[in-house]
């Protein structure tokens, strides 16, 4: 799959369970996602279920740390990297 | 005696073992004693003494750890902050307690100055250490202050909790008796080090040459990779807030793998812990399952052991009785002791009672909790709930005008309410605001304006907007009847996710 077709999945996936939607569209690749509370621990641990369902990626427990969840773009990165 | 001596009592019987471990890296107590005295020679040179508050801020990790230890071996305190915290809540800590210096990780260094905009020193807490560093390790009385723990505040700013060598020794001690482990004990780490059970975590293992392991916080609530560490890192002693444990036996298949053998006591505080849920965790492990109380002003000053009487009768798990040498009683809307079976607020007295509030008076008499309990017939409480509006998420306390304090500080908005709704697990903090007149206000602008002014525990859960708010006949924001509002005027775009079915 292309990187693009996974960011705007992941985006998709953002916008609709945290964020009501995004009626505004403010969220782009690099909003940072945990720093401003998007992504909490518990919403961390939903994510990573739904990157499995969605694309097959188990995210072992090392991946998980703030640098591969910065934000849409990072998080990406990750998926395709472990892909 | 001093909370640092733990530490540098291990070192000196146990150089050889490990003291902190983890992915964020390992030490054994040699080194952790060696680079806590490079480090207080440093802040020393820095200008730090005895007396002096030091705030450091970054995530967990060894290195925190040892700057904790520096600090309190030059008889000065420290004031933890966590790497999430925004830079601007830290400057504010740092002049509330008119800190003497700040130590972050190097790659916050910059902005930190930037926000600090003063002569306050500050430094990188890792750097290598001198192992010729000659040993400090001041004198201190029991009432010197060890470190200040701060917590949300009801009046919109946060509010700083002192707490003493005599009040946390008092409370570790306790822990160390009651739990008696030894050098081959391996701690878990799961609360933050801001949050007060760290405390037990950390000093319990260097009182007795033990291992603490850090779990970093990114993955204190991953419940697969948690579940999977306790079996990895053979873990004896296991301290968290209910939610965590109820997260990692419903979504970490923790009960699906025989119990491992090496744990042997699980301690949990800080919200009540549902009764089906003990009760599957008793039925999984033979380790110990201690129910703990105390808010951060008391520290632990009440346990509770489960025993065959939780997992037979339908009662709420009590709190339990006084331990760590204080005394507590339930005092009635009139003023007087609770009798068996009364309904009042518990009153705690004693050694681990914190020294008081930065900046305000010191604290004198019994500590009144704000929580409401009902005296038992064996001498111990039943917990009922707040007397307050304070709420607890996650087993983190929020007040909640503090967070509509910093949301109404938004240019575009007018007013805002933040309750808590669910409970337990899927206790979520749901933010109502109301734009300014003729303003929109998008939900990533506003997350952006509170996460520069709250740390992330406080940020809320879900943002939702009305036209205004529900008021009571006072005038004052109807909270009950908030969600109610949300529903009627159809703002809620979707509805939120129904809590998950009964456990039983």
């Amino acid at each position: 799959m292309p990187d693009q077709e996974m960011t705007k999945r992941i985006a998709e996936y953002i916008r609709e369970k945290f964020l009501d939607g995004d009626p505004q569209g403010e969220l782009q690749d690099t909003s940072p996602l945990l720093e401003w509370g998007v992504l909490n621990s518990l919403r961390v641990a939903q994510l990573i279920g739904f990157l499995r369902e969605e694309f097959g990626v188990v995210v072992p427990p090392r991946e998980i740390h703030a640098d591969n969840l910065r934000d849409v773009r990072s998080i990406t990165a990750m998926v395709a990297r472990l892909a | 005696m001093s909370l640092h001596r733990l530490a540098i009592d291990s070192a000196a019987r146990e150089p050889g073992r490990p003291a902190v471990a983890g992915p964020t890296g390992d030490l054994c107590y040699a080194e952790l004693d060696y680079a806590a005295n490079a480090l207080a020679h440093r802040l020393r040179a820095m200008g730090v003494a005895a007396g002096d508050r030091v705030v450091l801020w970054a995530d967990k990790s060894p290195d925190f750890v040892v700057a904790m230890q520096a600090v309190l071996r030059l008889g000065a305190a420290y004031v933890p902050a966590d790497g999430a915290v925004p830079v601007a809540r830290v400057a504010a800590m740092a002049r509330d307690c008119t800190a003497a210096a700040v130590l972050t990780s190097a790659d916050r260094l910059a902005v930190l100055r930037d926000a600090l905009g003063s002569l306050l020193p500050s430094a990188d807490l890792a750097q290598e250490p001198d192992p010729e560093a000659a040993p400090v390790d001041a004198e201190v009385a029991p009432d010197d202050l060890a470190y200040i723990l701060y917590t949300s505040g009801s009046t919109g700013a946060p509010k700083g909790v002192c707490i003493s060598h005599g009040n946390a020794r008092a409370f570790v001690d306790w822990a160390v008796k009651e739990l008696g482990p030894g050098p081959q004990d391996r701690f878990a780490n799961h609360a933050p080090f801001t949050f007060d059970l760290s405390v037990l975590d950390l000093y319990a293992a260097f009182a007795v040459g033990a291992s603490v392991h850090l779990i970093p916080s990114e993955l204190a609530y991953a419940p697969a990779q948690l579940a999977e560490l306790i079996h990895q890192w053979r873990i004896t002693v296991w301290y968290s807030v209910p939610s965590a444990l109820t997260l990692l036996m419903r979504d970490g298949a923790l009960l699906d793998r025989p119990a491992p053998e090496a744990l042997r006591a699980v301690l949990f505080a800080g919200e009540p812990f549902p009764l089906p849920q003990v009760r599957a965790l008793a039925r999984w492990t033979g380790a110990r399952l201690l129910n703990l109380y105390g808010p951060t002003e008391t520290n632990v000053c009440l346990r509770h052991e489960v025993g065959p009487a939780d997992v037979e009768n339908d009662r709420p798990l009590p709190i339990g009785t006084p331990v760590s040498g204080d005394h507590a009683w339930a005092e009635t809307p009139d003023g007087r002791p609770a009798a068996v079976g009364e309904v009042g607020e518990l009153l705690v007295e004693g050694p681990t009672v914190m020294l008081g509030y930065w900046g305000v008076q010191p604290h004198q008499g019994p500590y009144r909790t704000g929580d409401l309990v009902r005296r038992l017939p064996d001498g111990s409480f039943e917990y009922l709930g707040r007397r307050d509006y304070m709420v607890k998420v996650r087993g983190h306390r929020v007040e909640p005008t503090e967070v509509e304090t910093v949301l109404a500080l938004h240019d575009d908005v007018a007013e805002a309410a933040v309750v808590v709704a669910g409970s337990g697990m899927d206790a979520r903090l749901v933010a109502y605001v109301v734009p300014a007149r003729g303003r929109e206000v998008g939900v990533l602008g506003l997350r952006r304006h509170a996460a520069q002014r709250l740390p992330r525990y406080m940020l809320a859960d879900e943002i939702h907007f009305l036209s205004q708010l529900p008021h009571n006949r006072n005038g004052k924001t109807d909270r009950a009847a908030l969600t109610e509002a949300a529903r009627a005027e159809a703002v809620v775009s979707h509805p939120t996710e129904q809590p998950h079915a009964s456990e039983r």
